[in-house]
């Protein structure tokens, strides 16, 4: 489905990801996890073309993002739940679902989604009207991802969701993202709380400054020595 | 120092012949009242624009209002010489003087207020100034008004200008060069970094602000006594519009760019004459085509040299600039016990508490972890201990005296330096500088002693950059003095910023991930530079990391945060067995 | 003249101040670009309404206006929108001030192009309304006034539903907040800038007509100081924020009515100043702005 060949990218003179190469098969949620500064972001940035690889290339569903606007490739069915979330403070959280819906111009369409996004997080639907930039942490993560979900995309990529969030908070959000990927949606997530990552992935590669140290089946990751003691503590 | 006794050597020698040769083409008539006229101007233009280049270019904040203070100074010197002189020619000096210090007055009761904005909004209340001195002088009745200021002798020389023009151009490259200069930078590079590193930058910003319109002033001087006539018109905000566009044209931060610009941009007009229908058409046209492809000016924030130039020339390669490391410790290390204590420490934001009932007490010379996932409160701990947020209950106290809501730079000179999460080095200024900046609260060189390179300047100098070496030296990076900072990988812009932060000489230092971004071998080494660090500088240390390698290594004692709160503190090994730390941020 | 008379007159400035703060506080927060060249836009929009309007002998004089009005709107418009696409967009990545210079520059450039058009002199605004003023009691208000005061309000109010009822608008106000994050919403920030800048532009072009038609004498560098002036007005009200744009036009134009009536007419501008620098001072982020703050 997605298929990511040896990119280069810098952010000025900083070499930041050196030749990352990974695919993502329909259906599967796959991890990539490393520690702060690894470059895991900058991947997610370069495939929704944020950022452009300097060599290599982005390849979805058998087209080749390097030069399709960000806007575009939004269309093509991939959403991005950014860092930090970045939702639209200023805004209501219904109008951040709003713009979450931007590419969909069928109202019908657009209210069920509304609906299937209340069904997920019950919490949002109580604060439609609130503006988005009063809302807790956990309820922000939240609207990210319910925000992205109103594009109806194929593939989902998640950076750091469960940044700042309490472990109640965290088991919920990686419930969340199980069902998404129940209801069909292939997933592509970036953490950094790995164990949690490993638990819910298939497959996952391992990022170290910016290059895949290695890659496989997330369990057999989880019972590797060398992740264990660098990303899960012991 | 053999090249830099060279470097003035040929500098003042192109000055002599420069200054000779125009004497001569003006003795002989070559240079008429024409060409003179276009002269005055395009040098009282240098003045003004490099005047400004220190506010906007050095200092990096955008000013729009300097027409104000060089009429300010042009009448202030105006009047003094009217009031004053039956000899003006002998007291012109002095009305010089004069219009720069009543111009350094305004800009010093402007800038005080105005300098605590930021961005445009500086510049629109710095334009709202500068038209108020206009609407002011015009309504005045000292200062005769919209029917202009007339009768004023007009002494402004040739000679003048020229040494105006060397005086100002010299202190902006001498001044600039100490350690004040660099003080200044740093604000324009990173202020949050510049306050960390112990520079009080608000005083910076208001003695390079006021010293930025002491020199408008007297050029607005050199202006009145050039013309004659004083309108007020004259300095309206199209002006100081002028005045930035050659600064911002040069290159900010060029003072050699800003001359250039200056020179061009008085002149230019003059050489489009034969269409003098066109000519500002195609000024705009020019403006905007440069700035399209050539946004950051024409020099960049480079400057041009004539050494430089000279040497390229004969094919000289630069010597390289070494100079002898002296054991001599005048900066002195402080070896006393450090002892950090943070009692009930909380701070909410809007409804949220992000930190609550933090806890911690540091002894001398130990290292502590502080761990959680991300998004904790980790780094608001930080930003806690150095008051770049202001807690909203609770103590810190370093060595039994409380820091709370002291300014950040003096939260380092008493002896917390910090590196931040997002690395914030200063980006265009160079490895060994960005170190030198640091330093700074342990150099006694005034500005006075800076700009005319006393002997104080020149030993405090050589010794920073001796230490700063020797501090690069230990981190590895001695080959990289030169380089800019924005240019260096990653892992050793993390370490850069550690040494910057051990250059204030700190008593405790906290670092923010300071292994991010690191490879395997680079956090090993890493681990060792921190060891390092505590066993031969006597500095304790606090630092936030995810890589358990390294936290389980070297921490003596760590402090497990979630959500806000402690919910473990121990050796590594407690807490690596406490069954809180496991379910919320190890796992089983 | 009364009291009340020099309010009323007041206001009829300010809001045209008003509408010309529109544009400059959608464009500033959108691109943060304090765009000089918006000012010059005011003076485009005269001259083509002054063109239309002698062109136009034969149609009544209120047709003639509101042919003129259309016509200096689709001309500012275009103006806006390929000033934006051909001297800001290629800057909008880099430093911020190289497209301040620029902004100075298509300032520079319109002012002279319309000096070689219609020469550097000024030249008479046909006054197009010749209706008898409006009695309310004791008073009597022009024509004029209460149709610009009417107009500007019900633009204000139109705009403001059209930011928070439209999609479009409300794209408008995810890419001033969050560039990136509306990328990945799906949004296409240029053609959203340029719809920003279009209605600025047209904004521009009504408060054209309308000042032409207060002070009928138009000159190649008569958008300089409304410009200036709106574009304080903005930052007074909070720049960024459209009843705070209204806001401060009203202010602006009653201090500056008031100074003029009761002080002396050359101290009207230095009020004006002096109320911008009292309100940075006290609140920098304006009468109706947000604090912001950088994370560290």
């Amino acid at each position: 489905m997605l298929i990511v060949k040896d990119i280069q990218v810098y952010y000025g003179a900083i070499h930041a990801l050196h030749g990352i190469s990974f695919e993502v098969q329909q259906g599967e949620i796959v991890t990539l996890i490393g520690a702060n500064g690894a470059g895991k972001s900058t991947v997610l940035k370069t495939i929704s073309g944020l950022l452009r690889a300097k060599s290599g290339d982005v390849v979805y569903t058998g087209k080749s993002l390097r030069n399709v606007d960000p806007h575009n490739i939004v269309k093509l069915g991939l959403a991005q739940v950014p860092e930090g979330r970045r939702i639209f403070q200023q805004m209501t959280v219904l109008e951040n679902l709003e713009m979450g819906a931007f590419i969909r111009n069928d109202r019908a369409e657009i209210e069920a989604g509304f609906e299937q996004v209340f069904q997920s997080f019950p919490r949002l639907k109580e604060r439609r009207k609130q503006l988005a930039g009063t809302l807790s942490g956990g309820e922000q993560q939240m609207l990210a991802m319910g925000r992205a979900m109103m594009s109806k995309p194929q593939l989902l990529m998640l950076d750091e969701p469960s940044m700042g969030l309490s472990p109640i908070l965290v088991n919920e959000i990686f419930s969340i993202i199980a069902q998404v990927h129940q209801s069909g949606t292939t997933v592509l997530l970036v953490e950094q709380n790995a164990r949690m990552a490993l638990s819910i992935a298939h497959r996952a590669y391992v990022l170290e400054t910016g290059r895949i140290v290695k890659s496989g089946d997330a369990k057999e990751l989880m019972d590797d020595d060398a992740i264990r003691k660098a990303y899960l503590g012991h | 120092m053999k090249k830099k006794v060279r470097s003035y050597i040929i500098n003042i020698v192109a000055l002599v012949l420069l200054y000779s040769l125009a004497m001569y083409l003006i003795g002989n008539g070559t240079i008429g009242r024409y060409y003179m006229g276009i002269i005055l101007t395009a040098g009282i233009s240098v003045v003004m624009a490099v005047s400004l280049n220190l506010t906007t270019g050095i200092l990096g904040q955008l000013a729009l209002g300097h027409a104000g203070f060089m009429a300010v100074g042009a009448y202030a010197a105006a009047l003094f010489t009217i009031h004053i002189g039956t000899e003006p020619q002998a007291i012109f000096p002095i009305s010089l003087l004069v219009g720069g210090l009543v111009a350094a007055v305004f800009g010093l009761v402007i800038g005080v207020p105005a300098l605590r904005l930021k961005g445009d909004y500086l510049a629109i209340i710095t334009l709202g100034f500068g038209e108020v001195i206009r609407i002011l002088i015009t309504n005045l009745e000292f200062t005769g008004g919209a029917r202009t200021l007339r009768g004023i002798p007009r002494v402004t020389t040739f000679s003048y200008v020229f040494v105006m023009v060397v005086l100002v151009v010299a202190v902006m490259f001498t001044l600039g060069r100490s350690r004040h200069g660099r003080a200044i930078l740093s604000i324009r590079e990173d202020e949050v970094a510049a306050e960390a590193s112990g520079i009080p930058t608000t005083y910076y910003k208001i003695f390079a602000f006021t010293l930025s319109a002491f020199f408008a002033g007297m050029a607005g001087g050199l202006f009145a006594h050039y013309v004659g006539v004083l309108d007020p018109k004259n300095f309206g905000f199209i002006r100081s519009i002028d005045y930035l566009v050659m600064v911002v044209l040069g290159g900010m931060g060029s003072i050699t760019g800003a001359v250039g610009a200056a020179i061009v941009l008085t002149a230019l007009p003059e050489l489009l004459r034969g269409f003098s229908d066109y000519r500002m058409l195609v000024y705009s046209v020019m403006l905007i085509l440069m700035m399209l492809f050539r946004p950051s000016g024409l020099l960049g924030t480079k400057e041009f040299s004539l050494t430089a130039l000279i040497d390229w020339v004969l094919r000289r390669k630069p010597e390289a600039e070494i100079e002898a490391v002296e054991a001599e410790q005048v900066f002195a290390t402080r070896h006393k016990p450090a002892l950090l204590e943070a009692r009930d420490l909380g701070i909410q934001f809007g409804g949220l508490k992000a930190l609550d009932s933090f806890e911690l007490t540091i002894e001398p010379g130990e290292i502590v972890g502080l761990i959680g996932p991300n998004g904790a409160g980790k780094t608001t701990v930080f930003n806690l201990l150095t008051n770049v947020y202001v807690p909203t209950f609770g103590s810190i106290e370093l060595e039994g005296k409380s820091v709370v809501g002291l300014p950040t730079h003096e939260i380092t000179q008493v002896g917390i330096a910090r590196t931040f999460q997002n690395i914030r080095l200063f980006k265009n200024l160079s490895v060994l500088d960005n170190v030198k900046i640091a330093y700074h609260n342990q150099m006694q060189t005034t500005p006075v002693e800076g700009t005319f390179r006393l002997p104080r300047h020149w030993r405090e100098e050589r010794l920073a950059n001796a230490r700063a070496r020797e501090l690069l030296h230990v981190f590895g990076m001695g080959e990289m003095a030169a380089k800019d900072a924005k240019n260096l990988p990653y892992g050793q812009q993390r370490k850069l910023e550690i040494a910057r932060a051990l250059a204030t000489n700190p008593k405790l230092l906290l670092l923010d991930e300071p292994a991010a971004g690191m490879n395997p071998t680079e956090t090993q080494e890493l681990m060792d530079t921190i060891r390092l660090i505590r066993d031969s500088f006597g500095v304790a240390i606090l630092l936030i990391e995810h890589d358990m390698r390294l936290v389980m290594g070297i921490c003596e004692r760590l402090v497990v945060l979630d959500y806000g709160q402690i919910i473990a503190t121990g050796t590594p090994d407690e807490v690596r067995s406490n069954p809180k730390v496991i379910g919320a941020y190890l796992g089983a | 003249m009364t009291f009340v008379n020099q309010i009323i007159n007041g206001l009829h400035v300010g809001s045209i101040y008003a509408l010309i703060a529109l544009g400059y506080t959608m464009v500033y927060g959108i691109v943060k670009l304090i765009n000089f060249a918006h000012g010059d836009i005011i003076m485009v929009g005269s001259y083509t309404a002054m063109v239309i309007m002698t062109e136009l002998t034969g149609l009544p004089l209120w047709v003639g206006l509101l042919i003129a009005m259309l016509a200096a709107m689709l001309v500012c418009t275009t103006f806006g929108v390929v000033i934006e696409r051909v001297a800001y967009k290629p800057l909008r990545n880099t430093q911020r001030i190289a497209a301040l210079i620029t902004a100075i520059g298509v300032s520079l450039l319109l002012q002279n192009i319309a000096q070689l058009i219609f020469s550097p002199n000024s030249l008479p605004f046909p006054v197009a309304i010749r209706v008898p003023p409006v009695a309310i009691g004791e008073m009597t208000i022009s024509f004029i006034t209460l149709l610009t005061i009417t107009v500007s309000v019900l633009l204000m109010l139109g705009l403001q539903a059209f930011v928070h009822k439209t999609k479009i608008g409300k794209a408008m106000r995810a890419v001033s907040e969050d560039r990136d994050a509306a990328q990945l919403m799906g949004i296409n920030v240029s053609t959203t800038i340029s719809v920003t800048f279009a209605i600025g532009s047209a904004l521009a072009a009504m408060g054209a007509v309308l000042y032409s038609t207060a002070y009928p004498i138009i000159i190649p560098t008569m958008g300089a100081m409304p410009g200036l002036k709106a574009f304080i007005a903005a930052v007074l009200g909070g720049i960024g924020v459209l009843p705070g744009a209204m806001l401060g036009g009203f202010l602006m134009g009653v201090a500056e009515s008031l100074t003029n009536g009761y002080i002396s007419s050359q101290w009207g501008d230095a009020v004006v100043f002096g109320i911008l620098i009292v309100v940075l001072l006290v609140k920098p982020s304006g009468i109706l702005g947000r604090r912001t703050s950088e994370k560290v």
